[in-house]
């Protein structure tokens, strides 16, 4: 173990002390805070106009929503119930592009569904969301609560919203929540790819150089192995804080700076508000602010961060041990640092495989391909994300979320036994071709 | 110091070593000799632990070998290699400690032997600016960093300069006068008379020969003797009769000479010289044996002869 450790801190030192270590920490938060800037500055500039009918039966909203400011949203309010078969075919419901389905039980469940005909922007359910939830809150307020607005938004429930396709409703859409899970997925196998690919080539270059056989005689090809995904591993993980507290502090500095909050109690001034109401331009700021803080909202609190923080870690970790001794014994059984060119196609496919598993999931999260995609070890980091972020396990299913991470674990653990024996065999091999046949041979010999 | 028994590794079909039996004593100096391919370096990597051995035994200092041992032993392989971007000081660090040396005693050991090797001035310099002998010697210092009881070493000298192989070669010698155990192994067969002590040798994933150098001399000597004299070449050749075959001769000027001669029939040594007392003035007189490269090449050309007539 003290091999590994020793072996793990020099990975650590020479990953930490490289160029594109250093480019990758400051470009990728950059570039990730640009793209959520460009999305809530400039995303709602292409207008669309939706017209939706609000089916209250119980009149919890009290035919009214806040948002008579909106230009790009009209309600309207049905009294009674609206079978979604009838909303779709029915004439007088041609004019409504949506119906947001206010159920009795509303106030506990915290579930609201949206029936569409078209797939809305996701600027555009956002504004439904948050409209919806608004006036939920001052509902809540009014009916169960002294408390004001800000006090009671730090104790409620988030509400979810989801948005059906009425004429395909069983095939859930994906809402907002599963995005960010797809985005955490995402995240995951862009750091394990590059980083797989990084113990890859360091690999492959200790062979080239010929220090491995140098190591060799000190510390064992497990130890060898190991350490360097430990070490590649925390350097990974340094990685990823770096670009948390970066995109954090972003994300502050632009709710400080370029959007003004409207959520903050302090900036919730009805007066205000009524001032400004006829400036578009102002409508426009408090808007995308809105939506921004949506998104932030989305991030901190709807999401159940805790949870997902933690499972995140974990998938990580395991994920990234699973593919780490996977691309280790890849590094391996190269015959030449340039044979790493042939095996770049096939692992981008693999990366490929495992995101559009992930989006698979995030729009069929019930179909029984979603259950393969997400017991299989190579998809599942990923699709747990997603399933997690969607709010799958809370509905009875939790212990699927550690089926998966058991699976994971055992395969990982697999994985780097094979990757061992791989390793093992493999290390010293220099110049040759890499063939199956070899590579079937090397598997079964232990020594 | 250390006993191989019976050691036997094949690669797939490949036999790489087949049989081996060897033993190094002790504060000695042991050649591992043998053409390219004979399976040198497999049985050093399978002494290192680096490959396991399909079947036989190795003990170290009387005990069964474990990884425990391999802190007690440097290897500097043939094909070496150090991290490029990595300064030399970080390397010797890294590597010592991987030796077991602990935080304190590697700086200490890093001081007394950048010292000895005069590359103090390297330190702080990344591998990459070094040239390859520079490289080689921070390889060579690398290895001994951890003082090891047992030192392996695979073309120690390839890449040195003559400066540096006189360096390499004398820091061996006074390894062993400190009772260090050495196993080189060796295309350099001057180095191997220099210094070695002992030596065996591998052909064809077998051991062939081992025994001390002037003991695989010896065994090859063909009764070739050499006398060196100063007089007249003449009353040379006339003093030898038909018992005494003149192999060749080297003339070294100022009328001194230096003859080789076979004997014939039952003639010895004491009756070359009884017939030139008094016909010339010899100065020297010795049997020739074998260089170490004639014991290889005889030791291992009619074995590739017979495989070329089969």
């Amino acid at each position: 173990m003290k091999n590994s450790m020793l072996i793990a801190i020099r990975e650590w030192k020479e990953r930490m002390g490289s160029r594109s270590f250093v480019l990758f920490s400051v470009l990728g938060p950059l570039i990730i805070l640009g793209l959520i800037y460009l999305m809530f500055a400039f995303g709602g500039k292409s207008k669309q106009h939706w017209n939706v009918l609000v089916a209250d039966p119980t009149g919890i909203m009290g035919n009214k929503i806040m948002a008579s400011e909106d230009r790009s949203i009209s309600y309207a309010f049905a009294d009674g119930y609206i079978e979604m078969e009838e909303f779709a075919n029915a004439k007088k419901y041609q004019p409504y592009d949506a119906l947001l389905e206010v159920n009795e039980k509303v106030l506990s469940n915290k579930m609201g569904f949206v029936f569409f005909r078209e797939k809305p922007s996701v600027r555009m359910q956002t504004r439904v969301q948050y409209h919806f939830e608004r006036r939920l809150e001052e509902v809540m307020i009014n009916e169960f609560t002294s408390l004001s607005l800000s006090d009671f938004r730090k104790i409620k429930q988030p509400l979810s919203v989801y948005f059906r396709d009425v004429y395909d409703p069983n095939n859930q859409s994906s809402d907002l929540s599963g995005w960010v899970g797809f985005f955490y997925g995402t995240i995951i196998f862009t750091f394990i790819f590059l980083f797989g690919m990084t113990i890859m080539r360091s690999v492959s270059r200790e062979k080239s150089n010929r220090i491995v056989e140098v190591l060799l005689a000190s510390a064992s090809p497990n130890q060898l192995m190991i350490g360097k995904i430990i070490g590649v591993g925390f350097s990974a993980l340094a990685q990823f804080l770096i670009w948390i507290v970066m995109i954090g502090l972003g994300l502050y500095f632009m709710r400080e700076n370029l959007f003004p909050d409207i959520l903050n109690a302090a900036n919730l001034n009805v007066y205000d508000l009524a001032l400004q109401a006829g400036d578009h331009s102002y409508q426009e700021t408090m808007f995308t602010s809105r939506e921004y803080n949506q998104f932030v909202e989305l991030i901190y609190n709807r999401v159940q961060f805790v949870n997902m923080t933690a499972f995140f870690i974990l998938f990580f970790i395991t994920g990234y041990i699973f593919y780490g001794a996977l691309f280790a014994a890849v590094g391996a059984t190269m015959g030449s640092e340039s044979d790493g060119q042939q095996f770049i196609l096939p692992l981008i496919f693999l990366l490929c495989f495992a995101l559009y598993g992930g989006y698979y999931v995030l729009n069929y999260p019930d179909s029984p391909m979603a259950d393969v995609l997400h017991y299989l070890p190579f998809t599942s980091p990923v699709v747990v994300m997603v399933k997690l972020a969607q709010g799958y396990y809370v509905q009875g299913h939790v212990y699927e979320i550690y089926l998966t991470l058991l699976l994971l674990i055992i395969s990982a653990f697999a994985m780097l036994g094979i990757a061992s024996r791989l390793y093992k065999n493999g290390i010293l091999q220099f110049g040759h071709r890499v063939r199956l046949k070899h590579i079937f041979k090397w598997l079964q010999n232990p020594n | 110091m250390l006993e191989v028994k019976n050691i036997s590794k094949s690669f797939f079909r490949k036999e790489a070593l087949n049989d081996i039996s060897l033993k190094v004593n002790k504060g000695e100096i042991f050649g591992l000799l043998g053409p390219n391919g004979a399976g040198k370096t497999t049985l050093i990597r399978v002494v290192n632990r680096i490959v396991q051995q399909d079947s036989g035994s190795i003990r170290f200092d009387g005990e069964l070998m474990t990884e425990v041992h391999l802190a007690q032993m440097g290897y500097l392989p043939e094909e070496r290699g150090l991290y490029k971007n990595m300064t030399v000081e970080a390397h010797a660090v890294f590597l010592g400690r991987l030796r077991g040396l602990s935080k304190k005693g590697v700086q200490a050991k890093i001081n007394y032997w950048f010292e000895r090797f005069e590359i103090n001035d390297w330190r702080k310099k990344r591998v990459e600016e070094l040239s390859k002998g520079m490289a080689q010697k921070v390889q060579f210092v690398c290895t001994v960093l951890h003082e090891p009881k047992f030192l392996i070493l695979d073309e120690p000298f390839s890449g040195f300069d003559p400066i540096n192989v006189e360096m390499i070669k004398q820091e061996l010698i006074e390894m062993r006068a400190a009772g260090k155990t050495i196993m080189l192994s060796t295309h350099n067969m001057k180095s191997v008379e220099e210094i070695c002590d002992r030596a065996a040798l591998i052909h064809n994933s077998k051991k062939i020969a081992e025994g001390t150098i002037s003991e695989l001399q010896s065994e090859r000597k063909i009764g070739l003797y050499a006398v060196r004299f100063k007089g007249s070449m003449i009353a040379f050749v006339n003093a030898l009769w038909t018992g005494f075959e003149v192999q060749d001769k080297e003339v070294l000027g100022d009328d001194r000479f230096v003859i080789r001669i076979k004997m014939r029939g039952n003639n010895s040594f004491e009756d070359l010289l009884k017939v030139l007392i008094g016909q010339v003035k010899i100065e020297a007189a010795w049997e020739v044996l074998p260089t170490m490269e004639d014991v290889f090449i005889d030791l291992v050309q009619p074995k590739i002869l017979e495989r070329h007539e089969e």
